[in-house]
């Protein structure tokens, strides 16, 4: 008798922690999933083009740095934001730009387009997931299978 | 869960703790080595070495609180004070744990990002974390009886790991400043085998070590509530 009461209760107890737990999970995805825009820190050029009252507005444009388009002219670094889409933002920085910014690698930029031209004022490296050290690409390069710069 | 009591699980584990803090000692010496001659990554040179302290950690930390969640769901359905205190002696090492994430992810982030902190999903979720750790710290000793702190604190616990996929794919499901995982992902590690063995080498270190520092938190607290109890009892 005591051993089905006892049974009763775990699964009383159960049921109640599942429907808070569900609850909650229920309401903090919603919660992300409307604010989705907000919570993602950069966009992307691509992105840009479908987005309105660009100029002016203070944003975070995300990408790698374009081969060939880094370069040091008048006191400021000017290069160009390139996505998968090829789609590209001509960017201008007048401070020092981070130690790994290179060219065809990760950087986001912080800051508004002024007359097309995105005036950063914070520019971060974004590096990747791959971890690899100098001897393994040399050893790919001869190989021919390495698919970087 | 039934029949491990407290009692039965601290003498298990502090017999084993001699050869758990060995194992911990011998792993962590020799991922030391092997992160001191590992050659540095091609593109972000020394800096990431500190990815051996870092994703171990990280990944502790989310361990941690999976079992301290999990436990907590155990403890509330059965009434079971061996998970109770499972949960109880885990809070404050995953704190620590996601302090350490925090700080050496900070220390990188400068060194290769060029910023200390910046508020993406990932190192938000990760800082709401430790907040969680915090809160279920904070909660279990402002109760005067354990059994009601326990309670409380497992409800945070239970709520607190609707937290943890988010940490885990935010990655994923936002644009990040943070790196994609490395390891557990789909298509196999990204990284070149010398450098993974590296970081389960330190991993398997950190997590013994984490083992045998339960296992002391743990016994503390049972010989704690004996002494309490048998204090009761003369009185």
């Amino acid at each position: 008798m005591r051993i089905i009461k006892l049974n009763n209760q775990i699964k009383k107890r159960f049921i109640f922690l599942l429907i808070i737990f569900a609850c909650f999970s229920a309401s903090i995805f919603l919660i992300s999933y409307s604010l989705k825009d907000q919570i993602a820190y950069f966009v992307e050029p691509t992105d840009l083009k479908s987005m309105d009252g660009i100029e002016n507005k203070y944003l975070r444009v995300g990408g790698l740095v374009k081969t060939n388009s880094l370069k040091f002219l008048d006191g400021n670094w000017v290069f160009e934001v390139v996505d998968q889409n090829q789609n590209s933002v001509n960017v201008v920085f007048s401070k020092a730009l981070p130690n790994l910014v290179e060219e065809n690698k990760g950087i986001i930029v912080e800051g508004k387009f002024i007359d097309n031209i995105f005036v950063a004022e914070i520019v971060l490296a974004k590096h990747d997931e791959n971890y690899m050290p100098q001897s393994a690409i040399d050893k790919l390069k001869e190989e021919g299978k390495w698919r970087g710069n | 869960m039934f029949a491990i009591t407290p009692n039965i699980l601290a003498s298990f584990m502090n017999s084993l703790s001699r050869y758990v803090i060995l194992l911990s000692l011998i792993l962590i010496s020799v991922s030391i080595f092997l992160i001191i001659f590992l050659e540095n990554d091609y593109y972000q040179g020394i800096s990431f070495k500190i990815m051996f302290i870092h994703v171990p950690t990280a990944w502790l930390s989310l361990a941690i609180f999976l079992i301290m969640g999990i436990s907590s769901i155990v403890g509330l359905i059965f009434k079971s004070p061996t998970a109770f205190t499972v949960a109880r002696s885990l809070s404050p090492i995953g704190l620590i744990m996601s302090i350490i994430v925090l700080v050496t992810g900070s220390i990188w982030g400068n060194l290769t990002w060029g910023a200390y902190w910046v508020w993406d999903a990932r190192l938000t979720s990760m800082l709401i974390l430790a907040f969680i750790y915090l809160g279920h710290i904070l909660l279990l000793y402002s109760f005067e009886h354990f059994q009601k702190a326990d309670f409380a604190a497992s409800v945070l616990a239970i709520i607190g790991l609707v937290n943890l996929p988010i940490v885990k794919f935010s990655v994923d499901w936002w644009t990040t400043l943070h790196q994609e995982s490395s390891v557990l992902r789909i298509g196999g590690p990204s990284m070149t085998y010398d450098y993974l063995i590296t970081l389960l080498v330190s991993f398997f270190g950190i997590f013994m070590l984490t083992i045998f520092w339960f296992s002391n938190i743990f016994y503390i607290i049972v010989e704690k509530r004996k002494i309490e109890r048998s204090k009761l009892l003369n009185d």
